[in-house]
């Protein structure tokens, strides 16, 4: 009997290291190929430049104009979905009850939003254009991940508010706050971390994703400069790179892969600096 | 007895989800008194004190029935700010409660939404209640770090002088000393003395004697029914109801005296537990303590009937923690064989 139970133990336990190691293995692998094979390849120009003519032949030039893309193009959209989805999360966990058939209801419609591939939303937010007159533009493409990203935020920050003990917000109550008040003061303040997290992890997938900017951002060699012109993205720039049958420009490709983590990786790390620093000013 | 009413509560009905939380109280509260709430868990003590400030509805599908008077005014009545309700009732919970911020914010923070704007009015206030509540001492040189870094005992102080900061009229408490140790729920205990003589308090607790120390007047309610109110001394020495009784002897009599023990926490079938436990029975003389411990399935499920039936007394049954139970068993004067 026991000699079963322990033999079970070893065995479960030994899956586990196992899949473990998989799974950190391979996103060591994906990082290891990204930096091995562009990183030699990353140089300033690659960083500060537009495309040249014949940038795709292997010629001159950069990708800034898909850095800043991708950039404006995360943060707006995160933001237009942060912005509207703090409110529906404060809703659920605040004004709305534990166990509310409501809040059962938005939660489940969420997810669903959630676990629709981004190619849906690329292709719904082009049918939209097309309906609309306007062409690929950066502000289809803000819009576009912005959907993308909506209900990852909202659960992500949904999760992180149903942390918050009821007992908290009954003190909150208790000194006659309204909602809007226990919501804004206490459980926003207690949650803001997590808050924060959740925006980041939306904002990760949001600038990665390429199907949801394939039909709505359009590409273009120079730097956004008008909401209703085309704007290029990194994901895209490393399909075209990588799309190409030279291996100069491949590398180029992964290169732009890099830069493209380092953005997600950078801007995460500054969020979390910034927080240690107000937390720290907070307690002095 | 020389003392005003404060909350007059007639015939309150609550039900949580279809199923009777508490079933028609009625019951005068006097002002600047300490009221003990007492009875076994579940007998609706914290939901009685919740609808004292409506606390109670942000609880899914509840329904409240009759009225709660506070100065005359039922608080369900229409019209009634409920903001406006609970400035007028503090409340200290079980656990204390900090608000995410500084301590000098925690106690800011009700005179603030409550319009209080001048920052040296605030201060004057925030010293006010936290020598109040003999915190001030203590935190004077740290007014402005987090509440959430105080021991748990000052944070208690710090809710206290939390919900006086709004200049309430009654104080409710849900067990507010239960989480605190000794020394910092007599502090807690000392300074309910001091307040009530300004404050109606009613406070929600398990500790008898805690009641017995504090109460001037006692509640007790068993199953959503208030039993047996009136004065401390009444009910804790002349109860006149037989589940008072009980409860409050249940608690002062002295343990039964154990004869034996036996374990069956390894035991796995139902028929070899009953049979060990026939056996133990037949060697200890009637009318004396038998302990079983053992299992939701060998001693929780069916045991207790079976030995009933057989002519013996079960005393009590407890769960000791997740899978562990605990019976005691008087050996019946006319037995049959298990």
């Amino acid at each position: 009997m026991m000699n079963r139970r322990k033999l079970e133990e070893q065995l479960v336990k030994a899956l586990m290291i196992a899949a473990t190691l998989v799974v950190s293995s391979s996103l060591m692998l994906i990082l290891v190929t990204i930096v091995w094979k562009g990183l030699p390849v990353l140089t300033l120009e690659m960083l500060t430049k537009t495309p040249e003519g014949g940038y795709y032949l292997g010629k001159g030039g950069g990708i800034l104009n898909a850095i800043l893309g991708s950039i404006v193009v995360g943060l707006a959209a995160i933001a237009l979905a942060s912005l509207t989805g703090l409110p529906v999360a404060l809703y659920l966990n605040v004004y709305l009850g534990r166990r509310s058939k409501m809040a059962v209801a938005v939660r489940f419609a969420l997810d669903t939003l959630w676990g629709i591939p981004s190619i849906v939303y690329g292709a719904f937010g082009f049918t939209i254009m097309v309906m609309l007159g306007m062409q690929a533009s950066l502000l289809a493409a803000i819009i576009t991940v912005a959907l993308l990203v909506f209900p990852i935020t909202v659960r992500g920050m949904d999760e992180v508010l149903q942390m918050v003990p009821d007992d908290l917000k009954e003190a909150s109550f208790a000194l006659g706050s309204t909602n809007l008040e226990t919501a804004g003061r206490v459980v926003m303040r207690r949650a803001f971390s997590g808050l924060l997290t959740a925006v980041l992890v939306a904002f990760g997938r949001g600038i990665g994703d390429a199907a949801s900017v394939l039909f709505t951002a359009g590409f273009t060699d120079s730097l956004p400069h008008s909401l209703f012109g085309p704007v290029a993205t990194l994901p895209l720039a490393i399909f075209f790179q990588l799309a190409t049958p030279f291996p100069e420009v491949q590398a180029r490709g992964y290169a732009s892969a890099l830069v493209l983590t380092a953005i997600v990786l950078a801007i995460s790390l500054a969020c979390r600096l910034l927080m240690a620093g107000s937390s720290r000013a907070q307690s002095k | 007895m020389g003392f005003d009413t404060r909350i007059r509560v007639k015939d309150l009905t609550v039900w949580y989800a279809g199923h009777l939380a508490l079933n028609h109280v009625s019951v005068d509260i006097p002002d600047r008194r300490i009221t003990a709430v007492i009875g076994p868990s579940g007998c609706g003590k914290t939901t009685f004190l919740k609808s004292l400030n409506r606390l109670i509805e942000l609880q899914q599908e509840v329904k409240v029935a009759g009225q709660v008077l506070i100065d005359g005014e039922d608080i369900y009545g229409h019209g009634v700010e409920v903001t406006h309700l609970r400035k007028k009732v503090g409340l200290l919970l079980q656990r204390p409660q900090v608000l995410p911020m500084s301590i000098y914010e925690n106690v800011a923070y009700g005179p603030r939404i409550h319009g209080t704007r001048n920052r040296r009015q605030l201060q004057q206030t925030v010293e006010q209640y936290l020598r109040e509540s003999s915190l001030w001492d203590e935190v004077k040189d740290r007014l402005h770090t987090p509440a959430s870094r105080l021991s748990i005992g000052q944070q208690q102080r710090l809710c206290l002088a939390r919900a006086l900061a709004v200049e309430p009229e009654v104080i409710l408490g849900d067990e507010p000393t239960s989480a605190l140790d000794p020394i910092s729920a007599e502090r807690i205990e000392q300074k309910l003395q001091e307040l009530k003589g300004r404050y109606s308090v009613v406070l929600v607790t398990h500790s008898l004697r805690q009641a017995q120390r504090l109460a001037d007047e006692v509640m007790f309610f068993y199953l959503g029914d208030l039993i047996e109110h009136g004065p401390a001394d009444q009910v804790f020495h002349r109860p006149q109801f037989q589940k008072t009784k009980n409860y409050l002897s249940g608690r002062f009599i002295e343990e039964p005296k154990i004869h034996r023990e036996l374990d069956l926490r390894q035991s796995t079938a139902q028929g070899e537990a009953i049979r060990a436990v026939g056996g133990e029975l037949a060697t200890v003389a009637y009318g004396e303590v038998l302990k079983i411990l053992g299992n939701e399935l060998t001693v929780a499920d069916g045991l207790p009937n079976s030995l009933r039936s057989a002519g013996h007394e079960i005393l009590e049954i407890r769960r000791l923690n997740k899978t562990d139970w605990e019976i005691l068993v008087q050996k019946g004067t006319d037995t049959y064989a298990v």
